[in-house]
């Protein structure tokens, strides 16, 4: 064997092994998924005498559907969820865009560094440390919770850093000051320019943090299960909680809710997926 | 009518950086104003200046006698064409080009006129509808033209907008810019660090080197009379040769010794050196590559100079001479029936009614002041 072949020889073996590994990792991540397509359409005792199976010993069955969404009072908690997840993702949007436009711009000025700084900082904080105090300050001093007007507010305000760390990187890197230069000469104001100017060119980067924290706030759990204790106010995650009881859980109900809390989020995905890979990359590499 | 007037501009940068000193211009309507100099000299910071891009540290700038220092960009009446070209990628070149008038509220049916009209000067009809990715490097130049243009502003404001492009597209655009000016008659200041643009399409030049004006005037004017070493060695390419000399005045006649070789200084540039008491004393001798030629056979008539030929280089209709004189660099540019070759020790004619000269110290031109 040349050493040529022996090359092409190990390139050969080294690729099989990863496709394998990818393959493993593939159906690890996509196996919860297809459990709750594959059990959604059987009834309990399909599930339990055989999850695996494509298809119950009963048939084919849609009854999962209307019964999880009478019990979970799918239309209310399904509003909450889609009022809280897009007043917040489009707050989130709108303040840390601005923000990382102002610290971008004026670099210079140790304020806005100051406050960069600052949010990078406060990402790394656990939500749990912060957990106990926040209940005991809204609550307890404020006595605000309760609200989905709350909820949004601390949505927007856990989220709000990340968020401008990621326009603050597009920002710098992809969007050039002669633009802005060219627009202010154009006759815009400083309001106009971002507007017209830099906002649309964000695109790839809006998108991504759309899908990031859209999908944060609409299967997060554990701040509205703490903020939220009135029925009507409940989130989707919150009301599926009722069918797992403390003797028996009704499965088929589980994963019919389950199934119609993501495929909101799955859809749009697929609409925005285009643009994540480049706004998660843009400010990764000087374009 | 438009004309601009800066007086005693100055540019300190919060570090104390002073890019700009005392910069006194007027610019008459229609000119073509040209500011040349190296990187770093402050040519751009003034051009920004006048664009209202960056603030004046002091001094005056005027348009059509409005004091302009503290007016927003929006408000100068002025466009821009950047190095870039900074064309909105998000929008089509129709876009780009109408923005500006889209924003003053300029009715519809008028900007769609106005870029038509303009893209038709441009020859960019047929790329309208296209954003600018898909454009060559040569198109966007013309699209960031066109919006400028279709503003019809008082001063257009061009920072090295050929710097971008190869070699034949700028000498392409450079014609194309020309021809603009003299179809729109509009006053333009334009940016370069390359001489060439600045002779050919400036009406005047304003040479700057580390924030301080050197000379305004014509190309004319600066080639055949700089006012300081440093113009004489920007303008002009090759650029200028320059050589030490040693003055010799002898009863009425003036001596230049390079080396081994002298030089008679001709009567109508005498004076200055009798006058200025430089006998015995080192000038500075400014010979352009063009006024050296084959000086064989003129040995005697104090008018040539040893030169040690290291590079010959054929461009075609002339060929360059690199060689050494007296340890100096120097390039000669003669006809290519000359045919001296490297290695050869050659003896150049010079014309001395074309020299120039200047003092060691001062680096001021003896024989013209602005």
């Amino acid at each position: 064997m040349t050493q040529n072949e022996k090359a092409a020889a190990a390139k050969k073996r080294n690729h099989a092994i990863m496709i394998t590994i990818l393959i493993i990792l593939f159906i690890l991540f996509i196996m919860p998924f297809i459990l709750v397509i594959i059990n959604v359409f059987k009834d309990k005792a399909d599930i339990v005498s055989n999850p695996l199976a494509l298809i119950g010993a009963h048939g084919f069955t849609l009854k999962n559907f209307p019964e999880a969404m009478r019990k979970m009072d799918f239309f209310n908690v399904f509003k909450n969820s889609l009022i809280i997840t897009v007043s917040a993702t489009f707050l989130t949007i709108l303040i840390s865009s601005m923000t990382s436009f102002v610290i971008v711009r004026n670099g210079k000025w140790k304020m806005c560094t100051a406050v960069f700084a600052l949010m990078v900082a406060s990402m790394v904080i656990p939500f749990q440390v912060l957990m106990v105090p926040l209940v005991s300050v809204y609550g307890g001093i404020f006595n605000i919770l309760n609200s989905r007007i709350t909820l949004i507010f601390m949505h927007v305000g856990f989220s709000v850093s990340m968020a401008t760390f990621m326009f603050h990187g597009a920002i710098h890197s992809t969007i050039p000051l002669e633009l802005e230069e060219a627009a202010l000469i154009d006759g815009c104001t400083r309001w106009q320019t971002f507007w017209k100017i830099v906002f649309p060119l964000l695109k790839p980067t809006i998108a991504t943090v759309t899908i990031i924290d859209a999908m944060a706030f609409w299967n997060d759990y554990l701040l509205p299960s703490l903020v939220l204790t009135r029925k009507e106010i409940y989130t989707i995650p919150i009301a599926t909680q009722q069918f797992y009881g403390t003797y028996s859980t009704d499965i088929g109900l589980v994963m019919a809710a389950l199934l119609l809390a993501m495929l909101p989020i799955l859809i749009l995905y697929l609409f925005l997926q285009k643009y994540i890979v480049a706004g998660v990359t843009s400010g990764a590499v000087k374009g | 009518m438009s004309s601009l007037s800066l007086k005693h501009i100055e540019k300190i940068y919060p570090n104390g950086f002073h890019a700009v000193q005392d910069f006194n211009l007027e610019v008459e309507d229609k000119e073509f104003i040209i500011f040349v100099g190296p990187s770093g000299c402050g040519k751009s910071t003034t051009l920004r200046m006048i664009a209202g891009l960056e603030d004046i540290s002091d001094g005056e700038f005027l348009i059509d006698g409005v004091k302009m220092n503290d007016v927003e960009p929006k408000d100068r009446d002025i466009a821009m064409v950047f190095q870039s070209y900074a064309l909105y990628p998000h929008m089509t070149v129709r876009d780009n080009m109408g923005f500006a008038l889209k924003l003053r509220n300029v009715p519809k049916d008028e900007i769609d006129a106005k870029v038509n009209e303009v893209a038709k000067i441009l020859d960019l009809e047929k790329l309208l509808d296209r954003k600018p990715k898909a454009l060559s490097g040569g198109q966007r130049q013309r699209v960031a033209m066109g919006r400028a243009i279709v503003r019809n502003p008082k001063v257009f404001l061009m920072d090295e907008p050929l710097s971008n492009l190869d070699a034949k597209l700028r000498v392409q655009m450079r014609t194309e810019i020309a021809k603009l000016h003299e179809r729109l008659g509009t006053t333009i200041i334009y940016v370069t660090h390359d001489q060439t643009e600045a002779m050919t399409l400036g009406t005047r030049i304003v040479v700057m080197k580390d924030g301080i004006v050197q000379q305004i005037n014509t190309p004319e004017h600066l080639y055949n009379k700089p006012c300081n070493l440093f113009v004489a060695g920007f303008i002009g390419s090759p650029q200028m040769n320059f050589l030490d000399a040693v003055v010799e005045v002898k009863g009425s006649d003036v001596f230049l010794h390079v080396g081994d070789d002298v030089l008679k200084v001709p009567d109508n540039k005498k004076q200055v050196l009798i006058d200025g008491g430089y006998d015995g004393k080192v000038v500075v001798l400014g010979v352009r590559p063009e006024y050296f030629g084959d000086g064989r056979g003129l040995e005697d008539q104090f008018c040539t100079l040893k030169c040690k030929i290291e590079v010959r280089e054929l461009l075609g209709a002339e060929v360059f001479l690199y060689g050494d004189i007296n340890g100096k660099q120097c390039t000669a540019r003669v006809a290519p029936e000359v045919d001296l070759v490297h290695g050869m020790l050659a003896t150049y004619s010079v014309n001395m009614d074309k020299i120039q000269l200047f003092d060691k110290e001062t680096e001021l031109n003896l024989l013209y002041h602005d």
